[in-house]
């Protein structure tokens, strides 16, 4: 390929996986300062902490399985895998310690019944709380939202490796600095706790889209550059 | 020649200038040395505090409004648009090379540049009404100067571990190492933690950067560890050693001395009294 297309395909790639990025960010329970408390639906911690969690462990994967394989999609989806164990085991065990440790049932506190099993959610909601723990909606949309972003990380990382044409170490780590500006910009529009996709807030989705399709681009041609005036393509 | 770099920040701290004041000032030393990789890894070492002091200053600045996700998102946007700043201003130095001759790390400049002009995009998609809409006053010109902060500061890690800014060497010995995951995190935590562990309503700016400087203290005693272990130059790696554990001790000392000093006493008052 000539250089042009090098760099074509780069900066689409990590347009690609910045958005994913974005996109995965507001499918998760994120809980904050509440949610530690208990008084609050989603795992107590920030978003950056959870989504740069699950984008290391999936690069873990992804860099493992790009040792030994060129296919962009199969490296693609190691990742989104790695992403997706991190944040399951993450959310099982904050559910443990929510039920056995707290004493509280996990439920949603924005929706009467969870829209996906149709179980009733306000009986079981202590008074003057929003929500407690991780429910069954809250859990597939976190495990939706840690394999998107996984598979974006893991995306930008396989075309950082292998058509930019940087170090391993190097691509991972310009794959992680490009994720977490994406993840925080996401973060910002969701301003602090969001339950997934059944929240009222993710129907601000398409600003954070916007914002880190623009972000991505500028991140990508400068990928971009340092591999093209760095004589690495 | 510890003892007396050692005094700057500190004479920085007793009379500690505004915010735009202490920026320019970190700003044209880090770039100063930037600009120079000849220098011994110890003045190196005064530019990545300068350059983190004004990173935490302008977390400081944009975190006091209330960001809904916790102070320390911001530090590693910093950090993550100056990872990506110090690879695009090291791959200028190579591609100006050839031009420049020995004042080629001018180039890495263009790197920092950069960097401040999408910190100042994304601070306007961030702030703008009709997109993301936080409503932070100034938050623009915090993120623009997150970004080159973040980007001086990594350049001169660079600069530190690999001696120069010549891209294959900082590739071969920084990056390649895997020191540079290192260096993001102490470096993002020399910016966020200080004003994310100091906030409340108490919160004064002196006592916040001393935990700053504090950090940096501690990445520049690691880099010269590894400058020692790599054997690169053995010389600048003990006097970066001792600079920075003097400069570490110094700032933790007082640090926590400050917060003892200012802290409020707690008062016993004994058992709760049952009434009968």
């Amino acid at each position: 390929m000539d250089p042009i297309t090098i760099l074509l395909v780069v900066v689409v790639c990590v347009i690609v996986g910045g958005v994913f990025a974005s996109l995965g960010v507001h499918l998760l329970p994120v809980g904050g300062a509440p949610a530690a408390m208990g008084t609050a639906t989603g795992i107590a911690t920030g978003t950056i902490m959870l989504m740069l969690g699950a984008a290391v462990t999936g690069l873990f994967t992804a860099s493992t399985v790009a040792t030994f394989s060129k296919n962009i999609l199969l490296v693609a989806l190691s990742g989104a895998v790695g992403s997706w164990i991190m944040m399951g085991v993450t959310m099982l065990m904050a559910n443990i310690i929510y039920a056995f440790g707290a004493g509280v049932v996990p439920v949603s506190g924005r929706v009467e019944v969870d829209p996906i099993t149709k179980e009733p959610q306000t009986p079981y909601k202590t008074p003057q709380c929003d929500g407690h723990g991780v429910p069954n909606v809250s859990y597939i949309s976190g495990m939706v939202g840690a394999f998107i972003g996984g598979f974006g990380g893991a995306f930008m990382y396989f075309a950082l490796l292998n058509y930019a044409k940087f170090e391993p170490t190097m691509a991972a780590i310009a794959a992680i600095g490009i994720f977490v500006a994406n993840a925080i910009l996401a973060a910002y529009n969701i301003g602090g706790t969001i339950e997934g996709f059944h929240d009222p807030k993710f129907k601000r989705l398409p600003k954070a889209l916007f914002s880190c399709f623009f972000v991505s681009l500028f991140c990508g041609v400068f990928v971009g550059m340092v591999a093209f005036i760095g004589g690495l393509i | 020649m510890g003892e007396e770099e050692e005094k700057k920040p500190k004479a920085e701290f007793k009379f500690p200038p505004d915010e735009t004041g202490l920026g320019i000032i970190s700003a044209v030393i880090a770039v100063i040395i930037v600009i120079l990789p000849g220098l011994p890894a110890v003045l190196k070492a005064v530019g990545v505090i300068f350059a983190l002091l004004w990173g935490a200053d302008s977390v400081r600045k944009t975190s006091k409004y209330g960001l809904g996700t916790g102070v320390p998102s911001i530090g590693v946007l910093g950090m993550g648009y100056g990872i990506v700043g110090a690879l695009l201003g090291i791959a200028f130095v190579k591609f100006m090379g050839p031009k420049l001759g020995t004042f080629s790390s001018v180039a890495a400049l263009g790197g920092v540049l950069l960097m401040g002009v999408l910190g100042y995009i994304s601070g306007v998609f961030s702030n703008h009404e009709k997109i993301i809409a936080m409503k932070i006053p100034k938050l623009e010109r915090g993120m623009m100067e997150l970004g080159m902060a973040g980007t001086l500061a990594m350049l001169l890690e660079f600069s530190i571990v690999a001696g120069s800014l010549n891209f294959a060497d900082v590739v071969d010995k920084a990056i390649n190492t895997g020191l540079i995951a290192l260096m993001f995190v102490l470096s993002m935590m020399a910016m966020f933690h200080p004003y994310n562990a100091c906030l409340g309503p108490d919160e004064r700016r002196p006592r916040t950067l001393m935990s700053s400087v504090e950090i940096s203290g501690l990445l520049c005693l690691i880099l010269g560890i590894v400058l020692v272990a790599t054997a690169t130059s053995l010389w600048s790696g003990v006097s970066l050693i001792i600079f920075s554990a003097i400069v570490w001790i110094v700032f933790y000392v007082k640090f926590v001395k400050a917060c003892m000093r200012e802290s409020d006493s707690v008062v016993g008052t004994g058992l709760i009294k049952t009434i009968e």
